[in-house]
């Protein structure tokens, strides 16, 4: 009978069944065992431990090859700097250095503190210093921060406790900036390659660190365990928690609803406007904030825009209207509050809020004055240059590039400039890498670009914009101002040096070949019990873990 | 003549009788198991050259990264020492000279060797989909008998219309759903990831780890960690085995009808056999055997719609991967992660098929 073979297979299937079952019930009994979905392991529960949330995504933590905010987040918590920012100031102040001045116009000479020491007991000398910064430049990884040591020639290493750059311009005022930057880890000689990156598990099992903390445990973009170094004698001080997990989401909704159920302590970077706005009427955390370093700002083709250089009606003065009565009509406020929820600030100059030299002279230069839109100063400036009718801009941005609020950003942008009756605008997006392109071809006569610091100076919002060969390509070409931009650079009087930011400043404010219009805020969200974001999210736009404590 | 046909007719007879009898039986096993390995080769490579060049038109990593922070003539420098201004051809070329010798290449975005990142995530990606075939086993075989047992009643529509938006419902947006429900109102589940930050703590520091995160968690002999585990797996694994389970349920009904429809089955039920016992004795295994063969095919499904359900519930494995790598346009690290996905592919339907010749003869060649 052909049903007999089937009644053979019915154990087999039975026992299938059975197996399959038990694994169902078991999960389901261990599952019941838990308690529910927030779980008791998440690392977070006692005062002695912290547990961060981040989307950031980690390059290397070998500093030769991590040019990023991921990346950097990391190496700023577990290697020693020469120089670092304090909490709550924008300005440097030697690390483990005790000292750091120029002995000599092309020579910059850091003295170390004696005793130094890596967690895995190899002392930290200026032999490693110095085997830093050149495996920097010698490595010169594509991911890597090499382009920032562009001004450096060579770096001595006389004694134990001593390191001399020597520089290629003379009193390069953002040199002791750049000992804090992505270029500045010290690492450990005896643990790290001269030639090539370590890989990062090799980092961790070698204990080369020197920073505040230590990592214990390291599973790549997924989770990292920080343990307090005893040996750190730097500018910040002991950690206040002595352990720190961190856990590295994909998605920001995740981070949000972990942050909101108390699954973590802190979620920094980078959550929505929405969610942020969401979770500020959460009793259950609390939402602080500071400056951010990333700016977004139009940029204008002195060539392509109305009026441009190469135009048929070219007309540098109604070209300089047309941008002035932009200016005059864009409403920050509007901006940062009906897009952003205000996680972005209006920005009304080109060195952003809380950085030595930061103005606000558009506001005063723009608009009613106060901040606030001119549509009676717009119409001014282009009746004096004798623009009539509409202009037509035609403006480009990335809907993909700046996070997703970029299209409603542009259409409130459009909306401003077309509703004073002055400008017609044609909005296009483009794919970031075609736009990348694009632009520098003299493509786009009006477009969006944002910017994150290489480090807290105020020349890091000058130099890679309004010098001779800056990277906008847009044709702006002012040499006073490219003279001015590098005599800063040399000035060594503090003073002296702020005043000619400002007045950089100023002299662009009137050229306007880019508008900034916002600067982004550092948002954390930590659970009630909580305390120490604010000490961290200051100018300097590092996030220090030791900052934190719970209780 | 006559001698001639008589000599010849004897031959003829016996190779007619050995085509007639390769024909019953579906050709030789061996054969066909060469030529089904050999058909391996050019499907990985077609793949492998497809993304290659679909890669390439979403433009180069480096501008990506860097094109809102250089000058043009710096983005050059950088795409010029990487040598993607270089003929798409010589790229090409290279590029398979490479993985001939099993070379995968080192990740742009993040320089880790190719190979580990397979390893390193391959096990969370298996172990997802051992979980999502089994709650598609779970749920598609029983439901696919009881709508068989009660066909065109209304349970049967019921559990149809269920199966239809089991397998038409876009895995993100059940996933969502799913977190949404258990997560978000009800927070009797994880929200992402594999375990909990503490559990992974755990499992790190054992001296062995698998990367299947079940095994690692027995290994601690921890229970907290177990059931962590366990309840982070619930989601994703009721997400992609659902999509999944429409397809059982669907199979298996008709299958089973089929059966309940032949001669011996009515035979036995003119004999006064219940319909119960008629589904449970005559018409069960039957059913199971092509859900052997669609197996191969869910394979493929279960991969790619891991890639959607990975990114919803941040389950790190390869999909996950894929799709991060995606968004940096990482070309190698993608190329890597797709000519793995198609290996795997093309072997469980290489074994599949191997194994549908050996219960079937007549598919063979």
């Amino acid at each position: 009978m052909p049903s007999l073979p089937r009644i053979d297979a019915r154990p087999r299937t039975k026992r299938l069944i059975g197996v399959t079952a038990a694994l169902a019930a078991s999960a389901f009994v261990l599952a019941g065992c838990s308690g529910g979905g927030n779980s008791s392991s998440t690392g977070g529960a006692s005062a002695s431990s912290i547990t961060v949330g981040t989307t950031d995504k980690i390059t290397t933590i070998d500093p030769a090859g991590s040019y990023d905010n991921g990346s950097f987040a990391v190496e700023n918590q577990v290697y020693p700097f020469l120089m670092n920012t304090p909490y709550g100031s924008p300005d440097v102040k030697p690390d483990i250095a005790v000292s750091g001045t120029f002995t000599s116009p092309t020579e910059y000479t850091v003295k170390l503190k004696s005793g130094l020491k890596f967690a895995n007991g190899d002392d930290l000398t200026s032999s490693d210093v110095k085997f830093s910064f050149d495996r920097v430049v010698s490595i010169a990884d594509e991911n890597g921060p090499s382009s920032l040591l562009g001004n450096l020639v060579s770096t001595a290493a006389p004694d134990p406790t001593t390191v001399v750059f020597t520089l290629k311009t003379p009193n390069d005022q953002t040199f002791p900036q750049v000992l804090s930057s992505p270029a500045g880890p010290i690492v450990d000689e005896q643990v790290f390659s001269a030639t090539a990156l370590t890989p990062d598990n090799d980092i961790v099992k070698g204990n080369a660190f020197a920073g505040q903390y230590t990592i214990t445990s390291y599973d790549f973009n997924n989770t990292i365990q920080y343990k307090a170094n005893p040996n750190y004698q730097g500018l910040l001080g002991a950690a206040k928690t002595p352990t720190v997990n961190v856990k590295y989401y994909a998605e920001s909704a995740n981070l949000k609803l972990d942050i909101q159920q108390n699954n973590i302590d802190v979620a920094f970077r980078s959550l929505s406007a929405t969610d942020i706005a969401d979770l500020s009427t959460n009793s259950k955390v609390k939402v602080v904030d500071g400056p951010g370093g990333e700016i977004r700002y139009i940029v204008f083709n002195f060539n392509t825009m109305p009026y441009g250089a190469t135009a048929t009606d070219a007309d540098p003065a109604k070209a300089l209207a047309v941008r002035q009565a932009v200016a005059d009509l864009i409403d920050r406020q509007a901006i940062a509050t009906q897009v952003y929820k205000d996680t972005y600030t209006p920005l009304y100059s080109y060195v952003p809020a809380g950085l030595t030299g930061a103005t606000t002279v558009l506001k005063d230069m723009y608009g009613d004055g106060n901040g606030g839109p001119s549509l009676d100063k717009a119409k001014a400036a282009l009746t004096a240059a004798g623009v009539t009718g509409p202009v037509t801009l035609d403006l480009q941005y990335v809907s993909e590039h700046y996070g997703p609020s970029s299209a409603d950003e542009y259409a409130l942008i459009k909306d401003q400039l077309e509703s004073s009756g002055l400008f017609t605008v044609n909005l296009q997006t483009t794919d970031y890498v075609q736009y990348s392109k694009d632009r520098t071809n003299d493509v786009y006569p009006e477009y969006q670009l944002g910017w994150f610091p290489d480090y807290s100076d105020a020349d890091n919002y000058l130099t890679p914009f309004f010098s001779a060969d800056n990277f906008l390509a847009n044709h702006y070409n002012n040499t006073t101002v490219q003279d001015e931009i590098t005599k800063q650079v040399g000035e060594t009087d503090p003073a002296a040096r702020t005043a000619e930011i400002e007045d950089i400043q100023k002299q662009v404010a009137g050229d306007l070949s880019t508008i900034p219009y916002l600067q982004g805020a550092q948002v954390a969200v930590v659970g009630s019990n909580v305390n120490g974001a604010a000490d961290t999210l200051d100018a300097s736009f590092k996030f220090r873990y030791a900052a934190l404590s719970k209780g | 003549m006559s001698s001639l046909i008589s000599e010849a007719a004897p031959e003829t007879a016996a190779e007619s009788t050995t085509t007639f009898k390769k024909q019953r039986n579906g050709g030789g096993l061996g054969r066909y198991i060469i030529v089904r390995f050999l058909l391996i080769i050019p499907t990985i490579f077609i793949l492998v050259t497809l993304v290659f060049f679909l890669m390439r038109l979403t433009g180069d990593p480096i501008t990506a990264a860097l094109g809102g922070r250089l000058n043009a003539s710096q983005l050059h420098e950088r795409i010029h020492a990487a040598g993607y201004d270089r003929p798409i051809l010589v790229q090409y070329f290279e590029y398979l000279g490479q993985i001939a010798t099993g070379n995968f290449g080192t990740s742009i975005s993040d320089n880790r060797p190719i190979t580990t990142i397979l390893v390193t995530y391959g096990a969370a990606t298996l172990e997802l989909a051992f979980y999502a075939l089994i709650v598609a086993f779970i749920v598609g075989i029983p439901l696919g008998l009881v709508a068989a047992y009660f066909r065109d009643k209304g349970q049967d529509a019921v559990l149809r219309v269920f199966a239809i938006l089991c397998y038409a419902t876009p895995v993100f947006f059940a996933g969502i759903l799913l977190k949404l429900i258990f997560s978000v109102w009800l927070n009797v589940l994880p929200v992402a990831g594999r375990a909990s930050t503490g559990s992974e703590f755990e499992m790190q520091d054992l001296p062995h780890t698998t990367g299947f995160y079940l095994i690692d968690a027995f290994q601690t002999g921890d229970p907290a960690v177990i059931s962590d585990v366990l309840l982070h797996a619930v989601l994703p694994a009721v997400t992609l085995g659902l999509l999944t389970a429409g397809i059982f349920l669907r199979l298996v009904r008709t299958n089973v009808i089929g059966t309940l429809n032949t001669d011996y089955v009515d035979a036995a039920r003119s004999r006064g056999v219940s319909e119960y016992r008629l589904v449970r004795k005559h018409a069960y295994k039957p059913a199971l055997i092509p859900i052997i063969t669609v197996i191969g095919l869910q394979i493929a499904l279960l991969l790619s719609g891991a890639v959607l359900t990975e990114s919803t519930f941040e389950w790190k494995g390869l999909g996950f991967q894929l799709a991060q790598y995606l968004g940096a346009r990482d070309f190698v690290a993608v190329q890597g992660i797709v000519a793995l996905l198609a290996v795997i592919v093309a072997i469980t339907n290489f074994i599949v098929d191997v194994a549908a010749a050996i219960i079937d003869p007549r598919v063979r060649y």
